[in-house]
């Protein structure tokens, strides 16, 4: 889900939950409210009414009667005086019912006990709960409403302004991260934006994506230059050893010394070689625009390796068209793409086991050409890694130091071939290769 | 006949040298772009080698100085840098070959005999070892007339072989003339042998073969 959607439901749904918990205890709340109300208001009314006592005697109410009852027209309210057992001491507020003139109702009462001419009274103010009740329904039905509304509103107003305070984000993503393959641009201009802490991700992701270029280019830089280096020191190294072995006088056990040291200084320039193959491909070294009949090269590798085919008494079954045709590629890179992964075939295969080379149209319409072997296959694990320099898998001590499938890695890479490879341990390898 | 090295690297100049005396050549060495020049401008060279980085100046440029200076020498560029572009530049500045380092002496050594036969327009007779006839440039091996089919790199084998009678080569040496600069990293592998095996096998049909002999831990020698 994006980053704008959450926050908008979020709020939403807080703002939501936050508003059914207040209609929800509104009642409460009001009742509560409303009972405080109605206390201070007895309160008020018998201050009122025991300031009215103090300045003209409870006569006034009383008018020679023992008791004195009055009530409104609606019998909301009612005031009484009684006369009492001058044990009695009350002050309380409390709801109870009360029998006015044969209507049993249920009031809010204040009861109050004070002298008056040394005879004990007790003094009750009353006033109906139902009337103290009765907004509370109206006023949850319109809290609601209100609040309904002003959510909506809100997350409509919150919706927007989400979206354009997001919006450098998606822009940044957008910018410096949905491109995935070396070397990054960054010629793009800074994402404008007025939040502080955007502008510090957007900064940091292109000082990062730069340092990661840099990286990238220097160690470039430097397997080429190291490659090319060490070539001189391998050229002394093999021409010295080769006018040494021509010396006359070198008795056989010292030739053959000399010939193994040949050997490793060859191993030393073929490993060499590589790199220096690979970082060519990086640097763009190679022009790609000659056109190669796939068939035609196939064939010649197969020439080159048939006694290594023999050897294993490998069968091969090749079905690429003579007329099929690979566009705007290097016939050199095509002929070691080809030879290193046919080579493998053969390296990797079992004796008396089988090879076949399949060039067919896909659904697509792209170019695929499919090697398949019954060899050793490639372990799971390894998978992952077979493409990565000098990687060595399976521990087989015929397996070279694994810079064949980084050359064929940086090739197809290079054309914009997409490579794949499926393998099972034991039943062999299939590498494809699909050209655009 | 003389040749000019223009190499800075001076260990390699004088294995170059060494290699190329042993094998009657007559050798001048030059370390410099200029002093390069100053050997151009007092002798006259049948071949002249060219490092391509020299400290003080780009080899193409001694190139295009020999070419006017010693028209008739052939020229063989010597470098690290192996840049398609230079290459080419090389080539199209009237280089005869380009050798890419590290090579072998002996790689060397066939380039610039093949230069000098074609440049003198040696006509390639049939060359005959054992009861076999070699045709260099039809690439063709015949006994008695018949002609027995090798495969390309087969032939490339025997040819240089061949060309190198009477000498050791070995696996390395051999493989490096079939392969050129092709990437290869099967160091261990025993296609040159395998080749032998069935070149072998392949002309022993015919007649016997005890003039390509093996050298123990060494490497194969045509003997005549």
């Amino acid at each position: 889900m994006k980053l704008s959607a959450k926050l908008t439901l979020f709020i939403t749904g807080s703002k939501l939950v936050i508003a059914l918990v207040f209609v929800t205890a509104l009642p409460i709340l009001v009742k509560e409210i409303a009972s405080n109300y109605t206390n201070y208001t007895l309160k008020q009314q018998r201050k009122k009414i025991l300031t009215i006592v103090k300045k003209n005697g409870l006569d006034y109410y009383l008018q020679g009667e023992q008791n004195y009852g009055s009530y409104t027209l609606l019998k909301e309210e009612f005031i009484a005086f009684l006369q009492v057992d001058s044990k009695l001491k009350l002050d309380t507020i409390k709801n109870s019912q009360r029998l006015i003139e044969g209507d049993t109702l249920n009031y809010r009462v204040l009861s109050y006990t004070f002298s008056n001419n040394h005879k004990n009274y007790l003094l009750e103010v009353g006033k109906t709960t139902t009337s103290i009740d009765q907004y509370n329904k109206a006023l949850q039905r319109f809290a609601l409403y209100g609040l309904v509304m002003l959510i909506v509103l809100t997350a409509l107003i919150d919706l927007i302004f989400i979206r354009t305070m997001i919006k450098p984000l998606a822009t940044i993503i957008r910018a410096r991260l949905s491109q995935k393959q070396f070397p990054f641009l960054l010629k793009q201009k800074p994402v404008k934006t007025s939040t502080t802490d955007f502008k510090y991700l957007d900064e940091s992701l292109t000082s990062l994506l730069s340092q990661i270029n840099e990286a990238f280019f220097k160690e470039r830089e430097f397997t080429s230059n190291a490659s090319h280096e060490l070539m001189t020191p391998i050229s002394i190294l093999q021409n010295k050893m080769e006018n040494f072995l021509a010396e006359e006088g070198l008795d056989e056990k010292q030739a053959i010394s000399v010939v193994e040291m040949m050997k490793t200084v060859d191993r030393l320039k073929k490993i060499t070689s590589s790199l220096l193959l690979i970082s060519r491909i990086e640097n763009e070294q190679y022009v790609k625009k000659e056109q190669v009949k796939p068939l035609q090269l196939f064939e010649e590798i197969l020439d080159d390796l048939k006694y290594r085919l023999e050897e294993k008494n490998i069968s091969l079954s090749m079905s690429i068209s003579k007329d099929d045709l690979i566009l705007d590629v290097n016939r050199d890179l095509m002929f070691q793409l080809f030879f290193n992964l046919v080579h493998n075939a053969i390296k990797f295969n079992t004796q008396n086991g089988s090879i076949s080379i399949e060039g067919s149209k896909m659904r697509d319409g792209r170019y695929q050409i499919q090697i398949h072997d019954s060899g050793i296959g490639i372990p799971e694990a390894d998978l992952p890694f077979i493409f990565d320099r000098f990687m060595k898998t399976n521990l087989n001590s015929q397996v070279g130091y694994g810079l064949g499938l980084a050359i064929v890695k940086s090739i197809t890479t290079y054309h914009h071939i997409e490579l794949s490879v499926d393998s099972e341990l034991d039943k062999g390898t299939t590498f494809t290769l699909v050209f655009s | 006949m003389k040749v000019l090295i223009v190499e800075d690297e001076k260990m390699l100049a004088y294995e170059m040298e060494a290699f190329l005396k042993k094998n009657f050549y007559v050798c001048d060495l030059a370390h410099s772009f200029k002093s390069g020049i100053a050997q151009l401008d007092t002798n006259r060279y049948d071949f002249v080698l060219i490092d391509l980085s020299l400290p003080d100046g780009d080899g193409l440029e001694v190139l295009k100085y020999a070419k006017k200076a010693n028209p008739e020498a052939a020229y063989i560029i010597i470098t690290a840098r192996t840049h398609l572009k230079d290459r080419v530049s090389g080539l199209d500045l009237g280089a005869d070959d380009y050798l890419a380092k590290p090579f072998y002496l002996l790689e060397l050594q066939s380039r610039m005999q093949a230069i000098s036969r074609r440049k003198f327009n040696i006509k390639e007779e049939l060359i005959s070892i054992g009861d076999f006839q070699v045709d260099l440039q039809k690439r063709l091996v015949l006994c008695g007339g018949e002609s027995i089919e090798l495969s390309r790199k087969e032939f490339d084998l025997l040819s240089y072989l061949l060309l190198h009678k009477n000498r050791v080569l070995t696996r390395a040496q051999l493989s490096e003339h079939i392969w050129g600069t092709f990437v290869n990293d099967d160091y261990d592998s025993n296609y040159i042998d395998a080749h032998i095996k069935n070149i072998r096998k392949k002309l022993n049909s015919s007649a016997n073969t005890t003039w390509l002999e093996t050298v123990r831990g060494v490497g194969y020698r045509i003997n005549k």
